[in-house]
């Protein structure tokens, strides 16, 4: 009975410990807040930039059959690197914890094509915007869903965890049933095999899915608000979020997202989707502000 | 720490929570299961399938459960065999346990001196007689740390069944971070439900392993 009782004692001591832990990572992670962010000149200095980027997003951010990180993400952090004059340190990121990244420092920027919302802006700093975006939902050729009130009970719809899609049909749809997976990869090849009627996601993701795999249609092309997509940085990293706003300006002049555009996405899509979808300058087309 | 978030959080972590259990508790049931069959078959070198038992044990323990899950939900589908995200995760714990299992109970088996089963089969005991009062006592009794282990591990290895879409705990916690970013109530929340779940079993784990390690010469 002694034993039992000391090994009680123990693993409750054990649990405490645990809980000391994470008390005292709450308060590390709130006194060092500001220290957890690097300026544009320690990173000069340094001689590298981490950019969080996705690694299985094609053609926004993947890796290349050579092993390369290509799209139009990463087209742009190139540029990124060339005119800081650093290396790039990619930094493969899943769409659910790019906040994390960097609100723990391990990326200087996330280029993981980041839909900006008002929740994501309180907990990261978004600098202007480089694309336009909404939410798209592609079906499978014999039951295309052209109306979310299409999905029965019992039918299920992909989406990926820390999507804005995921927000979206969350919040606005709530009877839907959802089957979430933590990466692209995984959604993709899941919707191959005949899981869930359909999956919901960037629209433009879902176009390039229909145009490059046949049997699908995307029966809805436009759901929710129209929103874009920006660099982020650790909020309060005001040095690298103003370098990132000149840049994006300054790279306007050279009609830049354009020839980014072109060199990446019109593979893709064609020419037809380049005025919609690219954000020149940082200047969102007046429409589309006013909303 | 903010308590309202935790508490709006903790119906989704306790259905998670039942979830990681439900397909914890089949599969750790179905991997001793077939651990068992498959230790028995190893340890008597039954023709054929004891080789064929032997690759399955070997396969299984030395790939990840991550892989295993991966060609269950991702690679069956492909060869026209589809099953659900809860089946899988189900099968493919019994399947790592089983084989953790075989060799626990094997290892348990060869603890116990060929002289008794000598002994038991001169006193005119049969066979089978000799295997079930003689020898799986004391297996069992002394295999009983390391299926313990095995338990808990098993219980622990349910955290990448987000790879198949399954809300299990880890999956929520990660969902939730993605959704709101409350990562430190997410995470803690994580860390206690797991807590939760595994401290008892720990703890049921040595006292059962203390009665059972003595059972051959009684309290």
């Amino acid at each position: 009975m002694k034993n039992i009782l000391k090994k009680i004692a123990a693993t409750g001591l054990a649990a405490v410990t645990a809980i000391g832990i994470i008390g005292a990572g709450t308060a590390l992670a709130s006194e060092d807040a500001d220290t957890l962010y690097r300026s544009v000149d320690e990173i000069i200095e340094s001689g590298t930039i981490n950019i969080g980027v996705f690694s299985d997003k094609s053609p926004f951010g993947y890796v290349d059959e050579y092993g390369e990180y290509q799209g139009y993400d990463v087209y742009f952090a190139q540029r990124i690197g060339e005119d800081l004059g650093v290396e790039i340190n990619y930094v493969s990121t899943e769409a659910a914890n790019r906040i994390e990244y960097l609100q723990t420092g391990k990326v200087d920027i996330i280029l993981a094509n980041f839909t900006v919302t008002p929740e994501r802006a309180e907990e990261v700093d978004f600098a202007l915007p480089y694309m336009n975006v909404a939410l798209g939902v592609v079906s499978h050729d014999d039951n295309v869903i052209t109306d979310l009130s299409q999905v029965e009970e019992g039918q299920q719809i992909i989406v990926i965890s820390g999507t804005t899609a995921e927000t979206y049909l969350v919040k606005n749809n709530p009877e839907i049933q959802l089957q979430k997976f933590d990466t692209y990869a995984a959604a993709k090849s899941a919707f191959e095999n005949g899981t869930g009627v359909a999956w919901a996601n960037d629209n433009t993701e879902v176009i390039a899915f229909a145009i490059e795999n046949e049997g699908y249609t995307v029966g809805i092309d436009s759901l929710g608000s129209a929103d874009t997509i920006a660099p982020a940085v650790t909020k309060g990293n005001d040095s690298l979020l103003s370098w990132l706003n000149d840049e994006i300006v300054s790279l306007g002049e050279e009609n830049f997202f354009h020839a980014d555009y072109e060199a990446t996405l019109a593979d893709t899509y064609g020419l037809d989707y380049e005025d919609t979808l690219v954000v020149e300058g940082g200047v969102i087309a007046a429409a589309e502000e006013a909303e | 720490m903010n308590w309202e978030v935790i508490q709006s959080y903790l119906p989704l972590y306790e259905k998670a929570a039942l979830l990681t259990l439900k397909i914890g508790w089949l599969g750790i049931a179905f991997s001793i299961i077939l651990g068992f069959v498959c230790a028995i078959i190893r340890h008597y070198k039954i023709p054929v399938l004891h080789r064929i038992v032997g690759i399955y044990i070997e396969l299984f323990r030395n790939t990840p459960l991550l892989i295993q899950l991966f060609f269950l939900y991702f690679g069956l589908p492909k060869i026209g065999i589809a099953i659900d995200a809860e089946f899988c995760g189900v099968l493919g714990l019994a399947l790592l346990g089983g084989a953790y299992m075989a060799e626990s109970f094997r290892s348990g088996l060869e603890s116990i001196e060929p002289i008794q089963t000598e002994s038991a089969l001169s006193l005119g005991m049969s066979r089978t007689q000799t295997i079930w009062h003689v020898i799986l006592p004391q297996a069992i009794s002394s295999s009983v740390p390391a299926f313990v282990a095995n338990i808990v591990f098993l219980l622990k290895e349910t955290s990448v069944f987000s790879a198949i879409s399954l809300m299990d705990l880890m999956f929520t916690a990660k969902d939730l971070i993605g959704l709101y970013s409350k990562t430190i109530e997410c995470l803690a929340m994580l860390v206690i439900f797991y807590l939760i779940i595994l401290l008892p079993v720990s703890i049921v784990g040595s006292i059962v392993e203390k009665k059972l390690r003595f059972a051959g010469f009684g309290e």
